[in-house]
């Protein structure tokens, strides 16, 4: 390209007047950005954090992954080949920090593997603009003959930020790994994360069951080995054309047992589709916590610990149903009756709270109250000695109430509570013996007359 | 009860022993009443099986009632381990059970999309070690699944509790057999507040014990002791001839 004279960034008149016979096509920013995206699910192959530098770029945090290819530049040359047969052009290099590896990915020698602690002088041959500034600056700095960022380095701290701003500084330690920077990763980078490539790509779901439980078996090892469980596993098979299939389950209580892991995923197995094959299965924890190894008191002899009863499950459940549907309720100090209950994870801690023993409740509570029809009421004031609900008629025999709940005001912006929606709760038993919670909607002598709803039964 | 006769005792124990598998000695939920109890194998609702509860009527649509009784039934069993709730609607109110003395923010509660997941989902639990009661909410429970629940409450000695309910609105299946240890049907009946006192009174259920392996049939009604404290959860209030529950004929539903 450049021997004809081509460079990126070249007005397209000029470049076809240097080339006549150059096909050129219109640009596709959006295109690119989501191919980039692709990119960046097709890298998490190689470490699970992996963060997006758009236009053309991908940071990865190797950090704690590179043993699995035995070194950074056998990984370096693995990622790089892949990516060659795929026909994506790309150049990389690691380093100690995102700033030097965007360098030297762009400006340095194709990949290079900087050893720790000398990215200062892998970076000073480099030109200033490898330094991700802004366009003016690099330009500004360039003009006074501060081409190299080695040059840029040696001046005193303090005359730089003054002249040329603060990014200046902030993008040179960042590049010299004396600054954090916080990249946007996917997924959060995690240390647990476990790896395993085939020889052959894999596709019978025989092998993918194997293939998650020797997975599953070196992951927890680790994690046995280090006193830590995981409340959550995703595993991905990665396809041979780049596709990515990935399963998640999640553990009521953090554990690292591989066959109770394996066996939630078995069921999953079979919505994977393997395509032409898989290459690479990779497998990552997340909230991972310690985990005290469990002691076997005598007193506990007999007794059955969550752990081997109810904690697999509740993780059963939870995995083949989905996570909202197994709960366990809990009181939340609210008297409207739909909030008093919130649903909490079923081993969480129990939060302490109680239920009112001295409000009765019914054991049927419906979403959202069904309209009644009253009839015949005493007084108008008093609930129906008779009402209609799903087209049949009860007829009222004892009545408890009422029970005023209001609305609670100190939720709602000041000027708009009023005692008009105030609910009366009623108790009321019919000829049969069943039991309904009314209440009445807005109170007598309103603009409006006062509805019945039914919202409980028993 | 004929006079105690160690003998005639011994024998009874066996033919018990003979009828219902290997059900002598086991553990069981009294009533706490003769009348009741005497019907049942082993004196009570026995333990490490499953149990049918077919509301009557509108009650077999909201559930309530039943869901009412069977919770204060089953609460003792909380000491022995883990109870879980499987629903196919999510309308079960935990403050309401907690009201009836039974500890509903242990409760696990499962929502199942269809009676075959709500079946399978009770008969994983029930095979769960440390789970002592399932609680399960289908409209069926057809010969091969009750064969199933019941295999799994033997293998982990936990009882299961099937409360039979229908969709609003829909059909009422007939009774089929099935392999539960006993079927009950169940409807409220009305209260009897102590004279001269507003309000409701302690709620009281009719109870008609339809099926029972190795015992006999009988209907009563009961009605929840006041006092949280009691030894067992129901007084028996009236025992009802068989004769009279026949009378009862299912309602009528319309649409």
């Amino acid at each position: 390209m450049a021997s004809l004279g081509l460079f990126a960034g070249q007005k397209a008149t000029d470049a076809l007047a240097l080339v006549p016979e150059l096909i050129t096509d219109e640009a596709d920013p959006e295109g690119d950005l989501a191919a980039l995206d692709a990119l960046v699910d097709w890298c998490v192959r190689v470490s699970p954090a992996v963060a997006a530098d758009p236009p053309d770029g991908l940071l990865l945090d190797i950090t704690g992954v590179a043993h699995l290819w035995g070194g950074e530049r056998a990984m370096l040359d693995d990622l790089l080949d892949r990516l060659a047969r795929q026909e994506i052009p790309a150049r990389a290099a690691v380093a100690g920090s995102a700033g030097a590896a965007w360098a030297l990915a762009r400006f340095g020698g194709d990949r290079g593997v900087v050893p720790p602690g000398a990215e200062a002088d892998w970076l000073a041959p480099l030109p200033v603009t490898a330094l991700r500034l802004e366009a003016e600056t690099a330009a500004q700095l360039i003009r006074l003959g501060l081409a190299r960022i080695g040059q840029l380095a040696a001046l005193p701290r303090d005359q730089l930020a003054r002249r040329f701003g603060p990014a200046v500084l902030t993008r040179l330690d960042q590049a010299l790994a004396r600054a954090e920077e916080a990249l946007v990763f996917r997924r959060p980078a995690t240390p647990w994360f476990a790896r395993l490539a085939f020889a052959e790509p894999i596709s019978t779901p025989e092998d993918l069951a194997r293939a998650s439980r020797d997975i599953a078996d070196r992951l927890c090892a680790r994690l046995l080995a280090e006193g830590q469980g995981a409340g959550r596993f995703e595993l991905a098979f990665h396809r041979l054309d780049g596709r990515a299939e990935r399963l998640a389950i999640g553990l009521s209580l953090p554990g690292r047992a591989p066959a109770a892991i394996a066996r939630l995923f078995a069921p999953m197995l079979e919505t994977v589709d393997p395509g032409f094959g898989i290459e690479v299965v990779t497998l990552a924890a997340e909230r991972v916590e310690p985990v005290a190894e469990r002691q076997i008191s005598l007193a506990s002899i007999g007794e059955i610990a969550r752990e081997d009863g109810i904690a697999p499950l509740v993780d059963r459940l939870a995995n083949r149903l989905g996570e909202g549907r197994v709960w366990r309720a809990a009181a939340y100090p609210s008297h409207i009756p739909e909030r008093a209950v919130v649903r909490q994870a079923p081993l969480a801690a129990a939060s302490g709270a109680a239920w009112d023993a001295k409000c009765p409740r019914p054991v049927r509570l419906f979403a959202r109250p069904e309209p009644v029809i009253a009839m015949m009421a005493l007084v108008p004031d008093d609930p129906p000695r008779r009402f209609r609900w799903r087209g049949r008629y009860h007829e009222v025999r004892h009545v408890e109430g009422p029970e005023r709940l209001a609305e609670e005001w100190w939720l709602r912006p000041p000027g708009s509570v009023t005692p008009a929606h105030a609910r009366d709760y009623y108790r009321v038993e019919d000829n049969t013996g069943a039991r309904y919670w009314l209440f009445r909607d807005r109170l007598y002598g309103g603009e409006e007359p006062p509805k019945w709803w039914l919202h409980g039964l028993g | 009860m004929p006079a105690p006769n160690p003998r005639l005792a011994a024998l009874r124990a066996e033919i018990a022993a003979l009828e219902g598998g290997a059900r002598a000695g086991a553990e069981v939920i009294a009533f706490g009443d003769e009348r009741l109890d005497g019907r049942l194998p082993g004196g009570g609702l026995a333990l490490g099986h499953w149990h049918e509860f077919v509301g009557e009527g509108l009650e077999l649509e909201t559930g309530a009632a039943s869901a009412a009784f069977v919770a204060r039934l089953a609460a003792p069993l909380t000491r022995r381990g883990e109870l879980v709730w499987v629903l196919r609607r999510d309308d079960l109110h935990a403050p309401g059970l907690a009201g009836l003395g039974f500890p509903a923010d242990r409760l696990i509660q499962v929502s199942a999309r269809d009676d075959p997941e709500a079946l399978a989902v009770m008969e994983d639990a029930l095979r769960t070690p440390g789970v002592a009661a399932v609680f399960g909410e289908v409209g069926e429970v057809d010969l091969t699944a009750g064969r199933r629940l019941q295999l799994a409450c033997e293998q982990a000695a936990a009882t299961g509790f099937v409360l039979r309910r229908r969709p609003f609105g829909g059909t009422a299946k007939a009774a089929t057999s099935s392999a539960a240890a006993t079927r009950w049907s169940l409807a409220p009946s009305p209260s009897e507040p102590a004279p001269g006192e507003f309000g409701l009174g302690a709620p009281r259920w009719r109870v008609s014990l339809e099926r029972c392996r190795g015992g006999r049939t009988g209907a009563w009604i009961l009605q929840a002791w006041e006092e949280d404290d009691a030894a067992h959860p129901f007084r028996l209030v009236a025992e009802l001839g068989d004769r009279d529950v026949a009378a009862q004929a299912p309602l009528k539903l319309a649409g």
